[in-house]
């Protein structure tokens, strides 16, 4: 039984809302600038996404990913006419780093941080009264990956009501460590092509309100599959990506055929395009279905990025547009027979939109996301 | 894809720890060990221990022992690859971790670096440690489970949390079992940012399907009701409704007064420094062991405490010797 997508909320260095996110998606607008908030003495990485909201000066403050969250949240209590007083509603948040950029201030700077508040239930408590909430850390899958257990609640009638939620800061220790990683700085974001360099990181928070199938004005969710590669700590398997995609369509009693438009996960590192794209020519063949990636315009944005996708596949359905993958000049060969997205598309008929997001660890999440109804 | 059948029941077939001093979970019982100078990890090979941190290196021999307690003792070298793996056991195998301190020390370590060397200065091998699943990522790598793995890094509840989404996923078909770690390193990173005295050691579980744990002819250990996390302690006591138990135990730095009539209390490593997301792990397997001397006993475990409106939360999970039947 699929679950309903009563109300969405995000936003990104691409803009404050989920429409105005969808409109720079698709005019082809970057949120890329030079980083804020790192002393750039100590890098060679000049690119990052981030939200420009820090107080006039420089330096950087704590807490800005749960303000983001929060936001995020009432946008999309807001949106599904919904009381901001959650009680037991359960909260499920996905997020790579939870509140580590203020334990890296309170470290250098001795700025004030409680420890208590790395992860996000105190301020999901303040907010919104909410008391059954979680935070997952399950690295750059973690949104989608708890929007799969936010629909197992609605399935089993255990929940009438769940929020979804997302969020990621840029940590200087995660920074630091990709500049220290890869062989060049990244210029830009380039996912599928020939020349990519790897993946530059962005800021945002999204989150969704999931009800049951008649609360459904943003589309109905059919199904979403999780699993691990138990493979490598870093690098992706083909195997488990596929696996994920093919128990995504099982679970949604949907073939690949039925498939309109997939967001890739698309995060422009040698590794996980290439395993991504293998594992879409196996499960799809010859007849692949459309498919963008749009970490080229909002950056990585970690745990967030999942639910960025997803409600940005709600816009697809609603509108017919498609946004496209900006930065692609020429196509990595394995990707050769997918039909990326070259140039923004208008006017698609799209039914059924297939969700990637995977992360560290070799998780994977594929969520189903269907026309409501 | 899921029929009218009822939900699988979730079972506890096996415990293990790595707290220095303990030999085993039966030691979660008395009083704390006198010599507790040892090693934690001094049972971890060195190839498994390898390039990982110390929170990693905990749960991966808390989690070794208790898949051996369990009677499903692990080859520590996963074989079963490729993409018929999915459909194997390891495929319906999950894990779930429990840790809030986890991967501070890499993080602060790193920002040291960076400040000291330039990027230069960063270790690589450190970049899966910068996020905070590494432990369940170590974890699903070493014992070769690929099914659903998750982190969770909820605060003063975080262990019991874990436990109680183990047993989501067993109920919910996602998976037939999940072993469970809660770990918190003690290092300076940790104290310099929570203060003192942090916890060193990780407690693990093995949550089954009771269908799947019979299959294989496995002794249950203990079984897992009622889950609730509420505003405070009252609230969330009350949402499970336990009734009278045998053996309640304490959320951190105690609680005055036990939320219902209890016959025993304890206070589970309440020596051994903030056990944190380590907590309700470590009470779970204390009721395992308290269950193999007390037959037709019930426990309760709680965490946190929750109360005013700037307070998270408390969670509560009842559990039941296996020849329990009220």
């Amino acid at each position: 039984m699929p679950g309903g997508i009563a109300g969405r909320g995000a936003l990104a260095s691409t803009g404050r809302t989920a429409e105005d996110m969808f409109a720079a998606l698709c005019a082809g607008r970057s949120g890329v600038d030079t980083p804020r908030a790192f002393d750039l003495t100590r890098y060679r990485t000049r690119h990052a996404f981030e939200i420009d909201d820090r107080p006039p000066g420089g330096g950087d403050v704590p807490m800005r990913a749960t303000g983001w969250l929060l936001d995020a949240i009432g946008a999309a209590l807001a949106d599904a006419e919904l009381a901001p007083d959650l009680g037991d509603v359960p909260v499920l948040i996905g997020t790579t780093l939870r509140e580590l950029r203020s334990a890296e201030l309170a470290w250098r700077q001795h700025t004030d941080f409680d420890t208590d508040r790395l992860h996000f239930g105190h301020a999901l408590r303040e907010r919104f009264g909410a008391t059954t909430t979680y935070t997952v850390t399950n690295a750059c899958a973690a949104s989608l990956y708890v929007l799969g257990l936010g629909l197992d609640l609605i399935e089993s009638g255990a929940a009438e009501t769940v929020v979804v939620a997302g969020v990621d800061t840029i940590s200087e220790s995660t920074f630091g460590l990709l500049d220290r990683c890869y062989p060049a700085p990244p210029e830009a974001l380039r996912p599928f092509d020939r020349h990519r360099q790897g993946m530059l990181q962005g800021e945002g928070a999204a989150a969704v309100v999931l009800r049951g199938t008649g609360d459904a004005r943003h589309g109905l969710l059919r199904a979403v599959a999780v699993n691990c590669d138990a493979y490598h700590p870093s690098a992706p398997d083909v195997a488990g990506i596929a696996a994920a995609i093919r128990e995504g369509q099982s679970r949604a009693g949907a073939k690949p055929s039925d498939v309109d438009l997939v967001f890739l996960h698309g995060t422009g590192t040698e590794l996980n395009d290439q395993a991504e794209a293998l594992a879409m020519a196996e499960v799809f063949g010859d007849t692949p279905p459309l498919a963008t990636a749009i970490k080229c315009m909002t950056g990585h944005t970690a745990g967030a990025s999942g639910l960025h996708s997803l409600i940005a596949g709600t816009d697809c359905i609603r509108t017919g547009a498609v946004p496209a993958i900006t930065t692609l000049q020429r196509p990595m060969d394995e990707a050769a027979g997918l039909r990326l997205v070259r140039d923004t598309v208008s006017g698609a008929d799209i039914d059924l939109v297939q969700v990637h997001s995977f992360g560290f660890g070799g998780l994977n999440a594929v969520a189903l996301l269907e026309r409501g109804r | 894809m899921t029929g009218p059948t009822r939900p699988a029941e979730a079972v506890i077939t096996g415990a293990g720890l790595a707290v220095a001093g303990y030999a085993g979970i039966a030691d979660l019982l008395g009083p704390v060990p006198a010599d507790r100078d040892g090693d934690p990890l001094a049972g971890l090979s060195r190839r498994l221990g390898r390039h990982k941190d110390r929170a990693t290196r905990l749960a991966l021999l808390a989690g070794g022992r208790a898949l051996a307690d369990a009677g499903r003792p692990a080859d520590d070298t996963p074989v079963d690859t490729g993409p018929e793996a999915f459909d194997r056991p390891g495929g319906r195998t999950g894990v779930v971790a429990s840790s809030n301190y986890g991967n501070l020390d890499t993080v602060c370590g790193t920002v040291d670096a960076i400040d000291a060397h330039t990027y230069t200065g960063a270790s690589p091998m450190l970049l899966p440690s910068t996020a905070s699943n590494v432990v369940a990522s170590w974890i699903a790598i070493t014992y070769g489970m690929r099914g659903a793995n998750l982190t969770l890094c909820n605060g003063a509840t975080s262990g019991l949390d874990a436990v109680h989404w183990a047993c989501h996923l067993v109920r919910a078909g996602r998976v037939d079992s999940v072993l469970v770690a809660g770990v918190e390193p003690g290092n300076d990173a940790v104290t310099g940012l929570a203060g003192a005295p942090a916890f060193d050691g990780a407690a693990a579980i093995v949550v089954e399907s009771a269908r799947v744990a019979a299959g294989r002819g496995a002794p249950v250990r203990a079984r897992v009701g009622r889950y609730a996390r509420r505003a405070d302690l009252r609230d969330a006591v009350a949402a499970v409704a336990p009734g009278p138990v045998d053996l309640w135990c304490e959320p951190e730095d105690g609680a005055a007064e036990p939320p219902v009539p209890a016959r025993h209390r304890l206070e589970v490593g309440a020596q051994l420094g903030r056990r944190s997301g380590a907590l309700g792990v470590l009470q779970v397997a204390a009721a395992v062991a308290w269950f193999g001397r007390h037959p037709r006993s019930r426990a309760l475990a709680t965490c946190g405490r929750g109360g005013e409106a700037s307070a998270d939360a408390a969670a509560a999970l009842v559990l039941a010797a296996p020849e329990d039947r009220s």
